[in-house]
């Protein structure tokens, strides 16, 4: 099992989803986040105060896959995100040891 | 097998057969009273089989002790995966000593039989003793009753030591009760109207009609020192409407129980269907679908909680001097019209309620000072509907005291409170369909009419927030012009959500033409309201897009339009979000929701200069010639050149009066239109474009006395200026003196022809005035900019607001050579905040006059700060 972590422009979002979605993954889990990689901040002027914004809004999808999945759903959100600026966000993927449903406590990829 | 063995197993069968029969009865009958005292009584003959068993052959013994049932199993109110609440009363510790065992015997039976048991075990003194830390042992007394054991010991229980612990501890009693439901309240967001609420512990739920009855029993015990007749203990005006409440109540917790197989008072989406379509508690009314069954729940719900609610206020939290003195000063609030008593408003003259103007204005106190109705207030109110209903108030004088309402602090418990006796709907017929209805999303938490209500809440509490973030909104707020007018687009936003087209917007929109013809709108005040609602999701869609990609603000500015509604509709949506539930606007999305603001806001004065094209294809365009098809020429003519941003700022009936000036500038140069607008006055000027023309009629005004709080200036490709000032009458000389209307006109006209001397004229009125040191100070901060317009340098100023600073700005700015292409002036509190579009020759500023301008404007206004 993988886990793939992806951070992406919010303005994504439903497009990454609806793309999931066609390639048949049910669930995932969405944090709002903040950050940056070489997409520096953001300054704007209001009423003579500064606001800068180092740290720009994003959004961070979570999903745990079975591992005959994850190649697809990379590439399912490669397409669906990408706009090829500086910003377009990063795909983490790391190792899952077991799943449990807590439910009916049914283990590995069955529970996913 | 011996006996107790035997007793258990012919137990657990009774149970078993018991429990299915009371459950099969309740699905054909939906009658939860009956189900409930079934059960009561098939526990009761467990427990007494088994008392007989383990602890005394005879039922009334022994001597000594006894089993007596409290809390909910007191009551008799067993629900079917209810607790059972026993406690096992000694005489004394010896008694205690001796029956330790049996009474483990005795629990562990029931435990077995899958009776899920909360026992205690206490000696009569030891229930005489007040624990602060386990106040729910006392209150769980309130409702003793005899199960088995020694009679006489359960009635000096019940007779003696309870009413001897309520009468001294009433004040901590009733105290904790209010913490405790105070609490309780705030964990379900001090709301009735959640979309899955739970009917035991949500406010109006069943803990609530509990309460009433212990604030009201304690109470009672306290004067009397004996238990009270309980018939007589609620108010008697909602006694009808709490029984019904309870019986209903009683079948939908019965039904989550059944339905859940466990204690979850839950009130699914799914249960709320299936309790439509069995119609539990309310088998005689019409109900077509889950919604109008929920608008039956929140019916009682809301009987329940308001009496409740008064209840904690009509007995008091605490007898504290300190909360007398806060009623004592409540009272001294009272008018004329209405006294305040104990934080609860009454009506001095009762019968003066069928004057609906009396009606509206008892509303707008309640706004204003943030107190509740008596129960007298409301069922005089109640009484006055049915005569009201023929003939209810509209048109102007509606919207007068709505609007007061609408911006008074506590406006949206006043609507709560109009909405719960029926008096809103009667008013706003277009709200009837979002009253108490569920609208099933992931994402909100309440019912339509309530979400609208807290956002109106929302809005109204940003002005005492202490959070940074909300700071930032909190000064939008005090910036808006109208803020009734966002109060209102608020209150209608959803409106539409009860209409089965897809689009609740559209709907919205049909139902907010009809508020607006029902309010008798003016058609600028209308045409506000109407784009709040249609665009209240606008700014939330665009937040879904990158809210720093220029192309994204740039298309949202442009469908906003000007500043004024760029702040509304920001105000709309911060407190649309924030209504949904207490999670919805995360600081992630409030920042984001500032920073779009800001992009756009600076968009939007950044912008400004792009031109109207008579031959583009413009919608606003269209529609003016739609308006007055002769005038297409002259309209052209006029339009061609000015920056879209005119049309914008503009109403359409503005821009065909300012045509219509333009066209008499053969006969007279100078066309001026005076009028009062609301708190300000507002000075239109079209003439052709001269220098120091901006100048002068600021200077002008500044002369007269007047603070210009707004101003914008335009120009046509014909060389003719539209120019607007909005500014207050200092010394209310215009509305103390109607002549001295025409008077200034002709003086503005003489000083643009140049038969006066703005200077002169200046200087007297600078002399007479006191100099006063400002509240704030604001240091003066300049900054020119050549990327946002083709043609003009923008130069942005923020200073400290005085009278006479834009003449001596603009002044200035003429004596440069630079010429005012666009003017757009704002005050916040006490800091000027000034965009100038301007030109030299034609073209942008250069280097040396920008440094030269900036030097000059630095001395001005630095002198000024100094005087």
């Amino acid at each position: 099992m993988t886990k793939v972590e992806a951070i992406i422009q919010v303005s994504k979002l439903d497009a990454v989803k609806d793309a999931l979605t066609e390639i048949g993954v049910e669930g995932m889990t969405v944090f709002e986040a903040r950050g940056h990689g070489r997409q520096k901040g953001h300054t704007e002027f209001y009423r003579g105060r500064e606001y800068t914004v180092d740290l720009i809004p994003k959004v961070k999808l979570e999903i745990v896959l079975a591992d005959a999945m994850v190649e697809k759903v990379v590439q399912a959100i490669i397409t669906s995100s990408r706009t090829g600026k500086i910003g377009d966000g990063k795909i983490f993927l790391s190792r899952i040891d077991d799943a449990i449903r807590i439910r009916n406590e049914e283990r590995g990829d069955g529970a996913l | 097998m011996n006996t107790v063995a035997i007793a258990s197993s012919e137990l657990r069968d009774l149970y078993a057969t018991e429990s299915a029969r009371i459950q099969q009865e309740f699905s054909v009958t939906g009658e939860g009273n009956v189900a409930l005292a079934q059960r009561t009584a098939v526990v009761e003959s467990i427990l007494l089989r088994l008392w007989t068993e383990i602890i005394s052959a005879e039922p009334e013994g022994p001597e000594g002790f006894a089993l007596v049932a409290t809390g909910g199993f007191g009551r008799g109110w067993l629900f079917p995966h209810s607790d059972i609440d026993l406690l096992f009363l000694h005489g004394d510790g010896g008694s205690e000593d001796a029956f330790k065992d049996s009474i483990r015997g005795f629990s562990q039976e029931l435990w077995d039989l899958r009776l899920k048991l909360s026992p205690s075990t206490r000696t009569l003194e030891e229930c005489e003793r007040f624990d602060p830390g386990n106040v729910e042992f006392a209150i769980s007394l309130l409702d003793c009753r005899y199960i088995a054991g020694e009679r006489k010991l359960f009635a000096r229980l019940r007779e003696k030591t309870v009413p001897r612990l309520v009468s001294r501890e009433s004040h901590s009693l009733i105290q904790n009760l209010g913490e405790i439901t105070r609490s309780r309240h705030h964990k379900f967001g001090n709301t009735v109207f959640h979309l899955e609420p739970n009917v035991k512990d949500g406010p109006g739920g069943l803990r609530d009609y509990n309460v009433s009855y212990w604030l009201a029993l304690v109470s009672a015990m306290e004067k009397l020192r004996v238990w009270p007749d309980p018939k007589a203990l609620l108010p008697v005006s909602s006694r009808r409407a709490l029984d019904a409440a309870l019986h209903f109540q009683m079948s939908t917790r019965c039904f989550l129980h059944f339905r859940h197989g466990r204690h979850d008072n839950t009130l699914t989406w799914e249960a709320q269907d299936e309790a439509a379509v069995r119609k539990i508690g309310a088998s005689d009314a019409e109900i077509a679908n889950a919604a109008d069954w929920m608008r039956i729940y929140f019916g009682h719900a809301r009987a329940v909680h308001r009496v409740s609610a008064q209840l904690l206020e009509e007995i008091p939290a605490a007898w504290s001097s300190v909360y007398r003195q806060f009623q004592s000063w409540r009272s001294r609030v009272s008018t004329p019209d209405f006294s305040v008593v104990d934080g609860m408003i009454f009506v001095q003259k009762p019968d003066s309620l069928q004057d609906p103007e009396m009606l509206l204005r008892l509303f707008h106190f309640m706004a204003e000072q943030g107190l509740k109705l008596s129960t007298t207030t409301e069922y005089k109110i109640e009484q006055v509907l049915p005569s009201l209903a023929s003939t209810p108030p509209r048109g102007a004088e509606l919207w007068l005291y709505l609007q007061e309402t609408l911006a008074q602090p506590h406006a949206a418990d006043a609507l709560r409170a109009m909405n719960a006796l029926r008096l809103l709907p009667l008013l706003l017929p277009e709200l009837k369909g979002i009253e108490a209805l569920v609208v099933r999303d992931f994402y909100h938490r309440y019912t339509v009419d309530e979400h609208s209500f807290l956002a109106i809440e929302h809005l109204h509490r940003l002005k005492d927030s202490k959070v940074d973030s909300d700071r930032r909104f909190a000064g939008l707020l005090e910036e808006i012009e109208q803020p009734a007018l966002l109060y209102l687009a608020l209150l209608l936003h959803d409106s539409g959500k009860a209409s089965p087209l897809e689009n609740h917007v559209d709907a919205s929109l049909q139902l907010t033409e009809s508020c607006a013809d029902r309010l008798d709108l003016d058609p600028v005040d209308r045409e506000t309201v109407r784009y709040l609602v249609h665009s209240h999701l606008e700014m939330s869609a665009s937040m879904r897009r990158d809210i720093f990609d220029p192309a994204n603000v740039r298309s949202f500015a442009e469908k906003v339009g000007t500043p004024e509604r760029l702040k509304m509709l920001c105000l709309l949506t911060y407190a649309d979000i924030k209504a949904v539930n207490p999670e919805a606007l995360s600081p992630w999305k409030a920042d984001n929701l500032w920073q779009l603001y800001i992009a756009a806001s600076n968009h939007l004065s950044r912008s400004a200069d792009e031109r109207v094209h008579a031959e583009n294809n413009d919608a606003t365009l269209a529609h003016l010639h739609s308006l007055a098809p002769v005038a297409g020429k002259k309209i052209n003519n006029f339009l061609e050149g000015l920056p879209q941003r005119y049309l914008r700022m503009h109403s359409v009936s503005d821009v065909l009066a300012h045509t219509e000036m333009a066209t008499q500038l053969a006969k007279d140069s100078v066309q001026l239109s005076l009028k009062q607008v609301r708190h300000w006055y507002e000075l239109t000027l079209i003439t052709p474009d001269r220098p120091f023309l901006f100048a002068t009629v600021s200077g002008a005004l500044a002369a007269w006395g007047m603070n210009i709080v707004k101003a914008n200036a335009f120009s046509n490709a014909a060389g003719v200026v539209v120019d607007t000032f909005f500014f207050t009458d200092r010394f209310r000389t215009l509305e103390l003196n109607i002549p001295e209307w025409e008077r200034l006109k002709q003086s503005i006209a003489a000083v643009i022809t140049g038969k006066a001397d703005v200077s002169r004229m200046l200087q007297d009125r600078l002399r007479s005035d006191k100099a006063t040191a400002p509240k704030v100070k604001i240091s003066t901060q300049i900054e020119f900019d050549d990327e946002c317009s083709a043609h003009s340098t923008l130069l942005q100023i923020l200073t400290q607001d005085q009278p006479g600073l834009l003449y001596k700005m603009c002044s200035q700015v003429s004596k440069h050579g630079c010429n005012i292409e666009i003017a757009l002036i704002e005050t916040e509190g006490q800091m000027a905040i000034d965009v100038l579009y301007l030109t030299a020759a034609g073209a942008k500023l250069d280097h040396d006059r920008k440094a030269a301008l900036e030097h000059s404007l630095r001395e001005e206004l630095d002198r000024k700060s100094a005087r």
